[in-house]
C-alpha cells in the first residue's frame, strides 16, 4: 500500500502566498510605525541642534523678533515644579500602594484605589481645570505651587501603581522572615521590604518624572509661564514645555522658530534620559526569589 | 493571580503574630499612610466637586441641552455649544483608530512572531519610545512637517472621484482632522502594540503547538489560535488607546485648524474638547466664557470616564475568560 500521496505534499502555493503576504504586511507596519520616530528625530537633530548651543542653557530670551537667547527660567521651573510634585507625590504614591498592599483590611483602601485609578485616566488638560478650579480660583493667582500640583497629580497613579505592584511580589519567604524576627510591622517595611522593591520604586519614579516634565496642557493654565528667572513658588512660572508652546505659537518669527527647535531637543533628551533611566532601573528590579 | 495554597486570609499569619503591638512604629505608621491616602482621596473628590459645581454655572445662562447639542461656538454672542468640539473628538479618535489598529497588531506580531530575537528587542524600545517623546514636541513638528506633507494627500483625495462622498470632499487647506487623526495614530500606537504584545505572549503554547503539528503555516497559526486567545487583549489595547486619544490636547491644537465647526469632511479644520479648551481658556474674557470651557472638561472628564469603564469591564471578562481557557 502506498501512502495517500496527499498526506505528502508540500503546503499549498495558495497558502503559502498568503503566509508570505502577512509577513510583508507586518514588516511594512513596523516601517510605517516607526517612520514617525525616525523622522521626529532626524527634525529634532538637523534644526535642534543647528538652533542649540550650551548658551541656550543660561540665557534668558531677547524679544521674539531678536534671535539667540536661551530657556534659563524654563529650565528653572522645569526643575523646582518637577521636584516639588516628587515631593508631593513620591510619599503619597507609597503610602497608597502600602495602605492597599498591607492594609487589606482598611475599609477606605478600595476608595482610594478606585480614586487613584480614576486619575490615571483623567486626561492631563482636564487635570489643569482641576487644579485650576482647587488652587489657581481659591488663591486668585497662576503660580509654581499649582503647577507643581498639576504635575504631581499626573505622577500620583503611576508611582502608587508600580509601588503597589512591588510590594505584592514581595516573596513570601522574606514576609515569614520578618515575622519570625518577631519584627514590628513598620521596621520590617522600612528596613526589609521598602529597600528590596527600592528600585521597582525608583523606576516608577522615574517613568513618572519622564511623563510630567514633558506635559504641556496641565501647566497652561496652573503655572501660565513668565518671562524671566522666578524661584517664588507663590508666582507664575515657565517650564519648558510651556517655553516650546509660547514659541511654537509664533512660528512666524524665524528666531521664535529657533529656540521652539531648541527647547523640543533639550526636552526630548531630558525625557529620554528619564525614560532610560527607568526601563534600566526596571531591568534590574527584579526581587530575587519572587515567583514562589 | 497566584493563588495561596492556604486557607488563611494572606494576612492572617502576619496578624496573628503582630497582634500585641510590640512597637509604637506601628500604629504611627498606619495612622501616616491613612492620613497620605485620605488626603489624596479627599483632594479628588474636591476637585470633582468644585470642577462640577463651576460647570455648573454655565446653566444658569444656558440649559444643559442646549449647550450639549448646540452647532455654534461664539462667545462673542454668548452663544456656547459643545457638539462641534464633541464630534472632533469622536471624529479624530476614530481616525487614529482606524489607522492604529491594524498597525499595531501587524508592529506587534512582528516583534513577537516573525523577528528573531536580536532584532525585536531594540523595535520593541523603539516603538515604546514613540509614546515617550512629549505631545508638544509632536504638534511642533506636526504643524512644521506633517502638515505640509499631509496636505497634497488630502488635495489629491479630495479632487479625485472619492471626493464626491462628503465626508472626503475639499477644499483640503492642510490643517485638519485626517492630520490629528495621524499625530494621534502616532501616539496610541505604542499603547495598542504594547498591550497586544501582552496578549500575544500569553497564548498558550499547546495549542500553537498542535497547529504546528498540523501543518499549519505561520499565518494560520496566528490566524487559528493566537489572534482568538489575544482577542479580548488587544480590545483592551485598543480602548485604552482610545481613552488617550481623546484627552490629547496639545499636538492636536496644532494640526486641526482651531476652527469651532462641525465640517462633514475630514480635510476641514476643526477643534477637540481638549484642544479648544487650552487654546480658549487663557483668553477667556466673555461672560460664562471659562465656565463653558470648565463645562468642556467636564463633558471631556464623562466621555474618557466612560471609555475607561469599559475598558475596565472588557478588561474583567477576558481575564476571566483567559482564566478559564488557561490549560498549562
Amino acid at each position: 500500500m502506498s501512502v495517500d500521496s496527499r498526506l505528502l505534499r508540500p503546503t499549498a502555493p495558495g497558502r503559502r502566498a498568503v503566509d508570505r503576504t502577512i509577513f510583508g504586511l507586518c514588516i511594512l507596519a513596523g516601517i510605517l510605525a516607526l517612520a514617525p520616530l525616525g523622522a521626529v528625530i532626524y527634525f529634532l537633530i538637523v534644526d535642534g541642534l543647528s538652533a542649540w548651543s550650551p548658551a541656550f542653557l543660561v540665557e534668558l530670551p531677547g524679544p521674539i523678533t531678536t534671535p539667540g537667547g536661551g530657556a534659563l527660567h524654563a529650565i528653572i521651573g522645569t526643575l523646582m515644579m518637577t521636584g516639588l510634585s516628587l515631593v508631593i507625590a513620591t510619599p503619597m504614591g507609597l503610602a497608597v500602594a502600602i495602605l492597599i498592599v498591607e492594609e487589606r483590611t482598611s475599609r477606605i483602601a478600595p476608595l482610594v484605589r478606585t480614586a487613584v485609578d480614576l486619575l490615571a485616566g483623567v486626561p492631563s488638560i482636564v487635570v489643569g481645570i482641576f487644579v485650576y478650579t482647587l488652587v489657581v480660583l481659591s488663591t486668585r493667582h497662576f503660580s509654581g505651587f499649582a503647577g507643581s500640583v498639576a504635575l504631581a497629580i499626573i505622577m500620583l497613579p503611576i508611582i502608587a501603581r508600580t509601588s503597589e505592584e512591588m510590594l505584592k511580589i514581595i516573596p513570601r519567604s522574606l514576609r515569614e522572615g520578618t515575622m519570625a524576627l518577631g519584627m514590628a510591622r513598620w521596621r520590617a517595611l522600612t528596613f526589609v521590604f521598602i529597600p528590596t522593591i527600592a528600585s521597582g520604586i525608583l523606576t516608577g519614579i522615574a517613568l513618572a518624572v519622564s511623563r510630567a516634565i514633558g506635559e504641556t496642557a496641565p501647566l497652561l493654565f496652573t503655572a501660565l509661564g513668565s518671562n524671566f528667572v522666578q524661584t517664588d513658588f507663590s508666582e507664575p512660572m515657565n517650564a519648558l514645555p510651556l517655553y516650546i508652546f509660547q514659541n511654537a505659537i509664533n512660528i512666524g518669527f524665524p528666531a521664535a522658530k529657533q529656540r521652539a527647535w531648541a527647547a523640543a531637543l533639550t526636552l526630548v533628551v531630558i525625557v529620554l534620559l528619564f525614560n532610560l533611566i527607568g526601563r534600566w532601573l526596571a531591568s534590574r528590579a527584579t526581587v530575587r526569589g519572587a515567583r514562589s | 493571580m497566584t493563588v495561596l495554597p492556604t486557607t488563611l486570609r494572606p494576612d492572617e499569619p502576619e496578624r496573628l503574630v503582630r497582634r500585641r503591638g510590640l512597637s509604637i512604629g506601628d500604629p504611627i505608621l498606619a495612622w501616616l499612610v491613612r492620613i497620605l491616602s485620605l488626603a489624596a482621596l479627599i483632594a479628588v473628590v474636591i476637585m470633582l466637586v468644585q470642577t462640577a459645581v463651576d460647570a455648573g454655572t454655565l446653566f444658569r445662562h444656558e440649559n444643559i441641552v442646549e449647550f450639549l447639542t448646540g452647532l455654534r461656538w461664539e462667545p462673542s454672542n454668548l452663544i456656547y455649544g459643545a457638539l462641534p468640539f464633541i464630534y472632533g473628538t469622536l471624529m479624530t479618535s476614530i481616525i487614529a483608530l482606524v489607522f492604529a489598529v491594524p498597525l499595531s497588531i501587524g508592529v506587534a506580531l512582528l516583534i513577537m512572531e516573525y523577528l528573531p530575537h536580536r532584532l525585536s528587542g531594540p523595535v520593541a524600545v523603539a516603538v515604546d519610545l514613540l509614546a515617550a517623546v512629549p505631545s508638544i514636541v509632536y504638534g511642533f513638528w506636526g504643524i512644521l512637517y506633517l502638515v505640509p506633507a499631509a496636505r497634497p494627500i488630502e488635495q489629491a483625495i479630495a479632487s479625485s472621484p472619492l471626493g464626491v462622498i462628503p465626508i472626503f470632499s475639499g477644499p483640503a487647506p492642510g490643517p485638519s482632522y485626517f492630520v490629528a487623526g495621524l499625530v494621534l495614530t502616532i501616539m496610541i500606537l505604542p499603547i495598542i502594540t504594547a498591550v497586544t504584545r501582552e496578549a500575544i505572549a500569553a497564548t498558550p503554547r499547546l495549542q500553537r503547538e498542535g497547529a504546528m503539528a498540523l501543518g499549519a503555516t505561520h499565518w494560520e497559526q496566528i490566524r487559528h489560535v493566537i489572534l482568538p486567545f489575544a482577542r479580548g487583549g488587544i480590545f483592551a489595547g485598543i480602548i485604552l488607546g482610545l481613552s488617550r486619544a481623546i484627552g490629547e490636547t496639545i499636538a492636536v491644537l496644532f494640526v486641526i485648524g482651531n476652527a469651532p465647526h462641525l465640517a462633514a469632511s475630514i480635510f476641514a479644520p476643526g477643534y477637540t474638547l481638549p484642544s479648544v479648551i487650552a487654546a480658549e481658556f487663557r483668553e477667556a474674557n466673555q461672560p460664562f466664557h471659562i465656565e463653558a470651557l470648565i463645562a468642556l472638561g467636564v463633558v471631556l472628564f464623562v466621555l474618557s470616564f466612560g471609555v475607561n469603564v469599559m475598558a475596565r469591564i472588557v478588561v474583567g471578562r477576558f481575564e476571566r475568560r483567559a482564566g478559564g481557557a488557561d490549560v498549562r
